[in-house]
Formats: C-alpha cells, sequence, structure tokens
C-alpha cells in the first residue's frame, strides 16, 4: 500500500522532471539571473525598490536574463527569513543576488555563503559600505542616514532658516540619532545652530503628543525658524504644530519621507522639504550593476553608490507627483 | 479493488492527493523547475519549523482541543535562549532549558485552565497568546534594553540544534521534525495513547467514563504543543546567531492550517499522523514555491489562498469519500480507523 503511492508519486515526478529540464535546455543562454532580496511586495517603499529592479531588469531580460523578487510575507522574523530567502537564491542557482544587510547576526552568515559560492553580490539599503566590504560585497547600493538629515539641515541653512531643533520621536534608535546630529551638523555648515527636540518614545505615530510638544516647544523657544522630523507622520504632525503655534510661514520645516499629503504642503508651501532615499534607484542600480558585471565584466570603481538623500521641494515637486502616479516614488 | 479502497479509507490519502494537486498547479501555471524545488532547502527548512509544532497541535486538535499560544511560544524560546545565554552569557544548557522550561510553564497553565475551567481552549490560549507577547516584549526592554538580542552558541550546541546540513542549506531541525514525526506517529498509531486521544476527541464523558485519565492527558498534550514550539524558537535562535521579539501571529495560521489541509478536523475526532506530515510539506510547497514560479510577486497571497482552500475541500471530499466507503461484502461496523 505504502509502494502503490510512492510508486505512483515517484513516476510523477519523473515525467514532470523531465518535461521540466527538456523546457530548461531549449532556453539555455548565458544571461545574468539576478535574485532580489527585499522587503514584502505590498509594503509602499518596497513596492518601489521592486520597480527599480524589474524596470533594469528589462535590460537583463532582453539579454536573456532575468530578475527574481524574493520578499518575506511579513516581517515577524525578519532577520531569519531573509536569511533564508539568500540560501533560496544560492539553491536557484542565481548568477548574482542583490539583498539589504538588515540584521548582521543572523544575515551574515547567508551573505558569506554567497560569496563562498562565487556568486557575485551587491548589498543595498542596510548595512553601507562597511557591510559591503566585510562580507566581500561588489558595492554597497543605498542612503547614508546621516547625509539624509545633513541635506536637510543644508537646505534649510541656505534658504536662510538658522536655527533648527530637530523632533526625535525615537530617542537611543542609532538611525534617528543620525539623521538629528546630521541635520545639527547641515544646518552648523551654512552658519547656523541647531538642537534635539527629545520625545518620549510613545509619542512616534501619535500625530496629537507630536504637535502639542511642538507647538509648546515653539513658544518657549520663539527663536527657532527650521525643524526637521524624522518621518512622514512626524512631519505632518510637526506642520500642524506649527499652525497651532501662530507660526506658519515664520518656521520652516524638511522631514524624512513624503506620501500624498506632504506632496501637498510643499506645493502650498507649508512644507520646505522632504528627503527621501530614493528606494526606485536602490532596485536600479543593484540589478543594473550586477547585469553588466555578469554578461560583460563591467565594474563600478565608485564605491558605495549613494542613492539619497534626494530632496524634494517646490521647484521639483510637479516632477515627483508624476512619478507617484508611475508607482516609482 | 482492494488496494484503492485501502488507499481511499486511508486517513492520509487526501493530503497525499493535495501535494500532488499543489505541485500539478505550480507546474503546469508556475514554470516551476520541480528537480531544483526537490533539491531547494527553502521548503524543506520552513516545513520542519512548523512541522515540529504541527504534530504536538495535530495530537491536541484530534483529541479535540486546540492551542493558539504557540504563535507566542516560538519567539518565547528563541528570548529565552538569547537573552539567557547570550545577554548574561550563561552556558548554552541554561538557555535551552530556560526555553524549554517556559514551555513546560505555559503548556501546564494552558491545559490545567482547559482541565479546570469550562472556557473553550481557544479563548484560553487566546489569552496566554498575548500574555505571552507582552511578557517577552516587557521582559526583553527590561532585561536587555532591546527588541533584538545577539546571541553565539558553542559548537555542540549548533551541531544539535543550529546547523546546515547535506553541505547545503538544509537545517538540522529539519532531522528534529522527522524524529518528531516518528515519535507521533509512534504514539497516535502505534500505542493505546493513540487510542485514548481519538476517544477524547470523540466524546469526553465516555471517554472518562471508559476510564481514560483525559485530564491528565490533556494537560500533558498542551505541555507538549508550547514546548515543541519553544523548542523550535531555541533552534532557530541557536542557528540564527540572534532573537527578536514578535508577535509570531502567522505561526499560529500557518500550523493550523498545516494541520488542517492534513486532513485532522477542527473539531476533533480524526486525523493521522502522516496526513499531519505530508499537509505541513503541502502548506510549505505552496508558501514557498511560489518563489520558484515565474508569477509576479504581488499576486503570491491571492494564490496560496487559494491554493490552500483547494487542498482543504478536496481534503473533506475525501474524508467523506473515506467515511462513506462500503466495501463490496460487507459493512463491519464502519470503524474509521
Amino acid at each position: 500500500m505504502e509502494d502503490f503511492h510512492m510508486k505512483k508519486l515517484s513516476r510523477i515526478a519523473a515525467s514532470v522532471s523531465v518535461a521540466a529540464i527538456a523546457a530548461c535546455v531549449s532556453t539555455a543562454v548565458m544571461a545574468a539571473n539576478i535574485f532580489v532580496v527585499g522587503g514584502k511586495p505590498d509594503d509602499p517603499f518596497w513596492s518601489r525598490v521592486k520597480m527599480g529592479a524589474e524596470d533594469a531588469g528589462k535590460v537583463a531580460e532582453a539579454q536573456g536574463g532575468s530578475v527574481t523578487w524574493l520578499g518575506p510575507q511579513n516581517y515577524d522574523n525578519l532577520g531569519p527569513d531573509a536569511a533564508e530567502l539568500i540560501r533560496q537564491a544560492i539553491d536557484q542557482g542565481a548568477d548574482a543576488i542583490v539583498g539589504p544587510d538588515w540584521v548582521p547576526e543572523a544575515m551574515d552568515p547567508a551573505f558569506k555563503a554567497v560569496v563562498d559560492a562565487g556568486i557575485p553580490l551587491v548589498i543595498y539599503n542596510a548595512g553601507g559600505i562597511e557591510a559591503a566590504d566585510k562580507l566581500g560585497a561588489l558595492n554597497y547600493v543605498g542612503a547614508v542616514d546621516y547625509k539624509s538629515g545633513f541635506a536637510g539641515g543644508e537646505y534649510l541653512g541656505k534658504a536662510g532658516h538658522q536655527n533648527g531643533a530637530c523632533v526625535n520621536t525615537l530617542p537611543g534608535a542609532a538611525n534617528i540619532e543620525a539623521f538629528c546630529s546630521g541635520f545639527n551638523d547641515g544646518l552648523e555648515s551654512t552658519g547656523g545652530k541647531g538642537s534635539v527636540l527629545q520625545l518620549p518614545a510613545t509619542a512616534y505615530g501619535n500625530a496629537t503628543a507630536v504637535a502639542q510638544a511642538v507647538r509648546a516647544h515653539l513658544l518657549q523657544n520663539p527663536d527657532i525658524d527650521a525643524m526637521f522630523a524624522i518621518g512622514g507622520g512626524d512631519t505632518n504632525a510637526t506642520v500642524s504644530g506649527i499652525a497651532q503655534a501662530g507660526k506658519s510661514g515664520q518656521v520652516f520645516v524638511c522631514g524624512m519621507n513624503f506620501d500624498d499629503s506632504i506632496l501637498d504642503n510643499i506645493q502650498q508651501g507649508t512644507q520646505a522639504c522632504a528627503v527621501d532615499q530614493q528606494g526606485y534607484q536602490q532596485g536600479f542600480f543593484a540589478v543594473s550593476i550586477l547585469n553588466n558585471y555578469v554578461n560583460y565584466g563591467v565594474t563600478i570603481p565608485t564605491r558605495e553608490i549613494l542613492t539619497g538623500p534626494g530632496v524634494v521641494d517646490s521647484s521639483n515637486v510637479e516632477l515627483v507627483i508624476e512619478g507617484v502616479k508611475a508607482g516609482a516614488r | 479493488m482492494d488496494i484503492m479502497s485501502a488507499f481511499i479509507r486511508r486517513p492520509a490519502t487526501a493530503s497525499v492527493l493535495s501535494l500532488i494537486g499543489v505541485l500539478l498547479f505550480y507546474f503546469i501555471f508556475g514554470g516551476v523547475d520541480l528537480e531544483k524545488l526537490g533539491g531547494a532547502a527553502s521548503w524543506l527548512n520552513y516545513a520542519a519549523r512548523i512541522g515540529i509544532v504541527a504534530i504536538p497541535v495535530g495530537l491536541l486538535m484530534i483529541s479535540g482541543e486546540i492551542d493558539i499560544s504557540i504563535g507566542a511560544m516560538i519567539p518565547a524560546g528563541a528570548m529565552a535562549t538569547a537573552i539567557i545565554s547570550g545577554y548574561y552569557g550563561l552556558p548554552i544548557i541554561f538557555g535551552i532549558l530556560g526555553a524549554l522550561g517556559i514551555g513546560v510553564i505555559v503548556g501546564l497553565i494552558n491545559g490545567v485552565l482547559a482541565v479546570r475551567t469550562t472556557v473553550p481552549t481557544l479563548i484560553i490560549t487566546l489569552g496566554t497568546l498575548i500574555a505571552m507577547q507582552g511578557i517577552v516584549l516587557a521582559g526583553s526592554v527590561i532585561l536587555t534594553g532591546n527588541a533584538s538580542v545577539p546571541l553565539s552558541a558553542p559548537d555542540w550546541a549548533k551541531t544539535l540544534f543550529g546547523q546546515l546540513i547535506f553541505g547545503g542549506s538544509h537545517q538540522v531541525v529539519i532531522i528534529w521534525w522527522l524524529a518528531f514525526t516518528l515519535l507521533g506517529w509512534f504514539i497516535l498509531h502505534q500505542s493505546r495513547f493513540g487510542n485514548w486521544i481519538f476517544a477524547m476527541g470523540g466524546d469526553k464523558v465516555s471517554a472518562r467514563n471508559a476510564g481514560i485519565p483525559v485530564d491528565r492527558f490533556t494537560i500533558l498534550l498542551f505541555v507538549l504543543t508550547a514546548t515543541s514550539a519553544s523548542f523550535v524558537g531555541m533552534c532557530h535562535a541557536i542557528l540564527f546567531n540572534s532573537a527578536q521579539v514578535s508577535g509570531g501571529m502567522n505561526d499560529i495560521f500557518n500550523i493550523i492550517a498545516s494541520v488542517v489541509v492534513g486532513g485532522v478536523l477542527l473539531s476533533g475526532g480524526f486525523g493521522s499522523v502522516p496526513g499531519i506530515f505530508i499537509g505541513t510539506i503541502t502548506f510549505a510547497i505552496v508558501n514557498k514555491g511560489i518563489d520558484f514560479t515565474d508569477i509576479d510577486r504581488n499576486w503570491s497571497s491571492l494564490i496560496i489562498g487559494v491554493m490552500l482552500l483547494a487542498a482543504v475541500l478536496m481534503n473533506n471530499r475525501f474524508r467523506n469519500m473515506a467515511l462513506n466507503y462500503v466495501p463490496r461484502k460487507k459493512d463491519k461496523g464502519g470503524s474509521a480507523k
């Protein structure tokens, strides 16, 4: 009885795999099959990265290659799940792999397995050039948090708003600290000075709490004319806090990331700028670098390809809105 | 004819057929290279992760109860190991014992509440699920100031619980999964305890009247489910050198779905360990096989959902056929087993 269905199973498996091999042989051309490990496809940020990777993949496909997106179904078990996806890409016969170094303890052994297998690797989105060097990857493609904050500070400072405060709703988080110290250094580079408004972590994502804190801070410190917020929601709350303090048009705001309402605010002038890490470019460049490397041996001597900060202000907001409609921004 | 009738009557038959259906679907519509899929570690590793918990959960469900606190117990086991042996630097054996100990404690609480109260076990374990999520998050932040804790385990622990085997990407937990499955098969189908479990799922009162220690056995099954979940978490922490706090909500549904795809009735009293085993493989292939297709990833959730539904419906249909099948000669009382 046990034999009966085993036999049946293996017969089906055998006939099916013969067909599969036949299908493979007929299309066997030397080309780059690139595997991209990233976030969930329904995550707004990662859907842009995916689109960039797939747009660059059109060239790979025209040359007979392919781009395959591997993302976890949820972020519950991020490090191990991503490590598994990296190993899966190796098992699927990847010619090149792109991945973010989110959780080094869990993911680095898998990245090392990629390099040990002689598969070209590009780290993107997280980890920085330090991770790429440590792992033996070709390059790092992504933004640097400190430089994003710096761009915001520099932008406001050059516009003549030189007394700034960075609204930190996640004290202790390394990337947020980097945004704020970058912002303050950016202001100082133009001759201004910056400070940090520390809020308890419970304020993160709580628009009312952030707006009230901003309002109170502005009333106590009437000479502040520039502010920086660490995320889309916080930026909207900061703009609202400025309005509640009666300071609209006197205090200028830049913030990380953007959404429809932020673009609207930039168009109407209630927000000065938004700083973007430009996920589309991360997917696009990482795939493009690997495709050219695998097919033609072309290398990029510039190490650390920065995709951000990209500053969105009134001068380019129309173009950005077009990009949003296309799904690239 | 005899072979056919015996085949259709096996509880595992439906799950074998749904597995074949899933493979055919991916092959025909997804262009999957089955040889690559067969050799790949991703679905086997995933099957092992959920399968180790699915076996005791399946036994518990056959006995007529359910445990959803397993979702919180996987991260709880991982965090216990990482906090004890990673953050505090105690020998790994204490981390392992700590993880298993938490499983035993939560299992005892679930089990005792289940037999002492008339509250449905879905609600009891929902309570312990949420409570454990809170304890793990708060405990981790209070003790370590962080929601993610690194861990470096010594070689012997890596060899036993967290190593890659066959020189590739297969994890050693696959072997543990096979061992758990064999043990579960022995308990359910070869020992008298198996008959007890089926009897409890059929009718608790009659089972108790027949002299089965229903209460003690229910508590034991709850201890097994919670401990197996914390065991999986412990293995993962050792393999991935770290643990992080997480809700584990998806694991609950994935594990229970595997058990149901494997032909276990949600209402208890019917099921088999080979069925759960194959159901877990089916679920893992549905979930991970999508990555081997040329289907756009944006569709993956839709396809996974529809295929699971199809697998379960197929199962239902075959179970009915199995239960209503009348052999040629004479119906000898129609025992379902």
